[in-house]
């Protein structure tokens, strides 16, 4: 193989990629930090300040320029997501355990839970709106908008515990079971701890995507806004650097989160291999 | 927490409690199978209830009679009658298949070398998941804010046009980077393009180094090995990507309501149109058209690599 010339190539390749992905992001942090409120989300810079952050906080002197209403939408957002990350890592949890034994129909059963993910937001959602008309329900961000956040963010919570059981030592059951343990404890006991680690990954999947979710609760969701809603409400009127304050806050907040993941992770193995020495 | 308890009494208490459970029956192998029927039945009715339900809703009001501002349960096939008269419609679906085929085209372009540098050339683990970690932060941005960010780098005032200006390429501002097809596409392929890097690399990263060597050995050259072992080997990988990109891409409609000015309509931005206006039959013929484009494309794409052999 040429290595010599394709490498660095693929190399330089790559940077290059890294540096599409990442551009408009640090684009869209520099502007946030643009004067106002009259400084336009565009170059140049006329003076650097944190109005607009002061602006998104109600801190800032009256101005035209609307705040954007992300109080309550936040805390919505985040029960929603909430809600959704439970209810998705226990139905994906139980259904993946449901799977550990080939039961009959588990071929159709699988691709109906996967189709949850791979159907587009906007077709659940048009169809739950149309079905939330025909029997008369009201639509709302804590029901028809919350089932269909499960739908999408269940099928990843089942795919990472489908791994986590295919990897899984059932030997260590087995023990317990012959031990006259019964199987709803052996499970608590036994199982639980050992696939915690696949069910805090499942909840971060759950927790994330239902956060960002929003052409699902587009149709859904009936009149109060969610987060991602009310900036989708940004995209018809004219934008302002409020918005990119935003989502260097919400950046900084999803790491925050992943700081969190990553720690409760590093806690969760340091644990397992804790109890493997003492095993020996 | 009370995981980090279990875990330290688990070692201790499983004599204990098997004590006190001497009695119960061994594991009841038998009923395995009632059990699993148990567990999955939740996630089953829910699935049935707000995936399946739902589906079946939008072709059942596709045949519904639409007047101006509701719509009435009397079977007619007037709204599909009018999709396929209506020049605006059609428009629709042929740009959603033009966005589509490009977006597909784009990703793959930008997405293979860099999965083909990450998943073959990289040898070293932790620099691999260093990479593959740098493709997936930005994804704990909001889709709508990652959307939002190529306004001030593709418009006439932006980034892109800036420094071009700077070094002298150009002279007057490319006023067609933004609010164009051209724009869409370029956001479509920033945020998709990481489904395609992630299946590659993988499947790439499976290769066996020792076929590589094998075929070097006996002469090949690289575009050589890249033909006959490469692409066949990351072809599986391929196939999951342009799943993910496309059924992403045709349910879109933020991206080009965002970044086109709302001079591309795709199906999507149809449907979103059409229910604001209270058009419910409307928009679930465009429903409809958009589930069977979807469902081909996948079925489509599933021909070309059988996935259960592969994976």
């Amino acid at each position: 193989m040429q290595s010599a010339v394709m490498k660095p190539a693929l190399a330089l390749y790559t940077t290059l990629f890294l540096v599409f992905l990442y551009a408009p992001f640090a684009i869209l942090a520099i502007l946030s930090f643009q004067t106002g409120p009259e400084g336009g989300p565009q170059f140049p810079i006329i003076e650097w300040s944190s109005y607009w952050y002061q602006h998104l906080f109600g801190l800032a002197p009256p101005s035209r320029v609307a705040p954007l209403p992300i109080g309550e939408s936040l805390f919505r957002s985040m029960t929603l997501a909430f809600m959704t990350m439970i209810v998705s890592t226990v139905l994906g949890v139980m259904s993946a355990q449901a799977f550990r034994s080939r039961f009959k129909g588990s071929g159709i059963v699988f691709y109906l839970i996967v189709l949850g993910m791979m159907v587009p937001g906007v077709l659940v959602g048009l169809g739950m709106a149309l079905v939330a008309n025909f029997f008369g329900i009201d639509r709302h961000w804590w029901s028809t908008a919350f089932v269909l956040h499960v739908v999408y963010t269940f099928p990843f919570a089942f795919l990472v515990m489908l791994a986590i059981f295919n990897r899984f030592d059932k030997s260590v059951e087995e023990a317990s079971w012959s031990l006259g343990v019964s199987p709803a404890r052996t499970f608590r006991k036994v199982t639980f701890p050992l696939i915690f680690p696949g069910v805090l990954s499942a909840m971060l999947f759950a927790f994330t995507l239902s956060y960002d979710e929003f052409s699902r609760t587009l149709f859904a969701s009936g009149r109060d806004l969610t987060l991602p809603l009310a900036i989708y409400g940004t995209f018809a009127v004219e934008i302002h650097p409020n918005v990119f304050a935003f989502g260097v806050l919400t950046t900084l907040f999803s790491f925050a989160l992943l700081g969190v993941y990553a720690i409760l992770m590093s806690l969760s193995v340091r644990r397992a291999r804790r109890i493997a020495i003492q095993e020996e | 927490m009370v995981a980090t308890r279990d875990e330290s009494e688990m070692t201790t208490t499983t004599t204990t409690i098997a004590a006190e459970n001497a009695h119960v029956d061994p594991p009841p192998r038998n009923n395995g199978a009632r059990v699993a029927y148990w567990l999955i039945a939740p996630g089953v009715v829910w699935m049935g209830l707000f995936l399946v339900l739902p589906m079946l809703m939008i072709v059942y009001v596709s045949f519904w009679t639409q007047t101006t501002f509701k719509i009435e349960p009397i079977l007619t096939t007037k709204s599909w009658v009018t999709f396929f008269a209506s020049d605006t419609y059609l428009g629709a679906l042929g740009t959603t298949v033009r966005i589509w085929l490009t977006v597909l085209a784009t990703t793959l372009l930008v997405g293979y070398p860099s999965a083909l540098f990450v998943g073959l050339f990289v040898k070293n683990k932790t620099i691999q998941t260093v990479l593959l970690t740098l493709c997936v932060i930005p994804f704990w941005t909001s889709f709508l804010i990652r959307v939002l960010a190529w306004r001030p780098m593709l418009g006439k005032e932006g980034a892109i046009n800036l420094i071009l200006m700077k070094f002298g390429i150009i002279t007057q501002p490319i006023e067609a980077l933004l609010f164009s097809d051209l724009s869409v596409v370029i956001g479509m392929t920033q945020i998709y393009c990481v489904f395609m890097v992630g299946p590659i690399a993988f499947m790439l990263a499976r290769i066996d180094p020792n076929i590589i060597e094998a075929a070097r050995d006996l002469g090949a050259g690289f575009w050589r090995i890249f033909r006959t072992i490469i692409l066949p080997l990351s072809m599986p990988g391929v196939v999951v990507g342009a799943i993910f990109v496309s059924v992403m891409v045709l349910g879109e409609f933020a991206t080009s309501a965002a970044l086109s000015g709302r001079k591309v309509n795709l199906l999507g931005n149809i449907i979103v149109t059409q229910v604001g206006s209270l058009k419910w039959a409307f928009a679930a013929v465009a429903g409809v058209i958009l589930t069977i484009v979807i469902g081909a494309v996948v079925a489509g794409l599933l021909r070309i690599v059988d996935l259960r052999n592969e994976l």
